[in-house]
């Protein structure tokens, strides 16, 4: 779907993409537009509760560690006969690879030329859309800013509210209280958490440094279901920074959403038992 | 122009638009209030009635791209230009597009900043709109609009969802149309405090 125009602008390097990548949680049975096919695929799981069962009850049918690896094993053998959706072809061809970018050495995944591809865009919030409507879901979370694209077209279509997660001092709050610092050492790592009325922060590592991110207190209740939702997963560090945020007001995250994962940079196992879902998985 | 003067006179969802919006006093500096979207976006009812209200202005104009202004204009485009299929581009503080950009510099209170637009993104001939989540001095949509019209595209008119005092009145930016939904809250005790609509 991609026009002559665009082709000869934009960086035409081909996207190095394994196969679709679906995380643990879903199953190809997940993108089949027939019902009965899902049911089927459900049922021929030889007894094991499928991952899309469990994500439905939403209770873990097992123990969560033996649940992962169970899943692990069961994506493993249904890989080979997953039927990909035809759609991720043209939204995995729409994404640019700009080299070098932000420093030498990072292939950056960019997905603005994905939002200049009507259909691919479309397809790419359908695909979400189709995962997570009827899911009981109230708050769909985005992370500043390519995630504040893809978040609010999800929300307004499974009729939940959109709560952004943004970088320090952009939510604005009636007044500053005086800065609480509390520190709580978690193994090696010690989390300083500042302490406001209205915003609260969550400090997280990057590959070089730290960042910040906050949230409204108020813009979530207690026991609500959320989708966090980002452009890509790479080192998992952004991503499991907003689950703690939305889990430390009583959230419960139900799934963290993605177009893009890097294998290599293993944000799936940052995530540990936190579900994850990703369009696309970039080797 | 604002909408509830031109075609939606009258619109119950413009009330219920306006009352989502929160107002928060002296942020970020002391004398300014806020009009805080974000309780907007958890009124889900709201928000769709936002995004449907351009829509239905906008679907039938011919518009192949919505450009819209980092951050909060991200908020609202998207949806926008999915629902009238149109391209959604981001215009984006300094070096956060990955390629090649073009940058457009905008007088601040105090000092400069800059919007920058891939290249490429826009043919000529193609016909924009520019969407931010409100407009107080002009200052940032106009360099939007001069972005968009130096790769040769015409801006059809750019779309807010808040017009401060400043630009009542003008029903043009640049030359280019301006289109509002609501004007901005007054403080009171109920729009501070509540929460959420």
């Amino acid at each position: 779907m991609q026009n002559a125009s665009l082709e000869s602008v934009f960086y035409s390097q081909k996207n190095h993409i394994s196969p679709p990548f679906l995380s643990p949680s879903s199953s190809d049975s997940l993108f089949s537009p027939s019902p009965e096919r899902h049911r089927v695929s459900v049922a021929t799981n030889s007894g094991k509760r499928s991952p899309l069962n469990r994500f439905n009850n939403y209770q873990p049918a097992l123990h969560p560690l033996r649940c992962t690896v169970e899943l692990k094993q069961q994506m493993a053998t249904e890989e080979a006969a997953q039927i990909q959706d035809p759609r991720i072809a043209g939204i995995s061809s729409s994404i640019r690879v700009i080299p070098d970018f932000p420093k030498p050495g990072i292939m950056f995944q960019d997905i603005t030329t994905l939002l200049l591809d009507p259909k691919a865009f479309k397809d790419t919030i359908d695909l979400f859309v189709e995962r997570y409507k009827g899911k009981d879901i109230s708050v769909v979370a985005g992370i500043e800013a390519r995630g504040f694209i893809f978040g609010p077209p999800i929300a307004l279509a499974i009729g939940a509210k959109f709560v952004p997660m943004r970088k320090p001092n952009k939510l604005p709050e009636t007044q500053k209280f005086p800065y609480k610092l509390v520190s709580c050492k978690e193994g090696n790592v010690i989390r300083v958490y500042i302490a406001s009325r209205e915003v609260i922060s969550e400090k997280y590592s990057l590959e070089y440094g730290t960042d910040i991110m906050e949230m409204h207190v108020g813009a979530v209740q207690p026991g609500e279901r959320a989708l966090v939702v980002d452009d890509l997963i790479a080192t998992g560090g952004t991503l499991c920074a907003a689950i703690k945020l939305l889990e430390r007001v009583g959230v419960h995250v139900v799934e963290s959403a993605c177009v893009i994962e890097l294998k290599e940079l293993k944000g799936r196992e940052r995530l540990v038992d936190k579900s994850l879902f990703v369009l696309i998985s970039s080797t | 122009m604002f909408a509830g003067e031109n075609g939606l006179q009258g619109d119950p969802r413009l009330k219920a638009i306006s009352e989502a919006i929160r107002v928060i006093p002296h942020f970020p500096k002391p004398g300014i209030m806020f009009q805080d979207i974000t309780t907007l976006l958890l009124d889900h009812k709201a928000f769709k009635d936002t995004v449907d209200i351009f829509v239905d202005r906008y679907r039938d104009m011919d518009i192949s791209v919505v450009a819209g202004v980092e951050a909060r204009g991200f908020m609202f485009g998207p949806s926008i230009a999915l629902a009238i299929g149109a391209k959604f581009i981001p215009l984006r503080k300094p070096k956060k597009l990955p390629g090649k950009v073009i940058s457009e510099s905008y007088v601040l209170e105090y000092g400069t900043d800059c919007l920058e637009m891939h290249v490429g993104a826009v043919q000529p001939g193609e016909r924009a709109l520019v969407i931010d989540d409100l407009v107080a001095t002009g200052g940032t949509l106009s360099a939007a609009i001069r972005l968009l019209e130096r790769v040769g595209a015409e801006v059809v008119e750019c779309a807010c969802v808040i017009g401060l005092p400043e630009v009542k009145g003008q029903c043009r930016l640049n030359g280019r149309p301006l289109y509002i939904l609501v004007e901005p809250r007054q403080l009171t005790s109920a729009s501070v405090y509540s929460d959420q609509s």
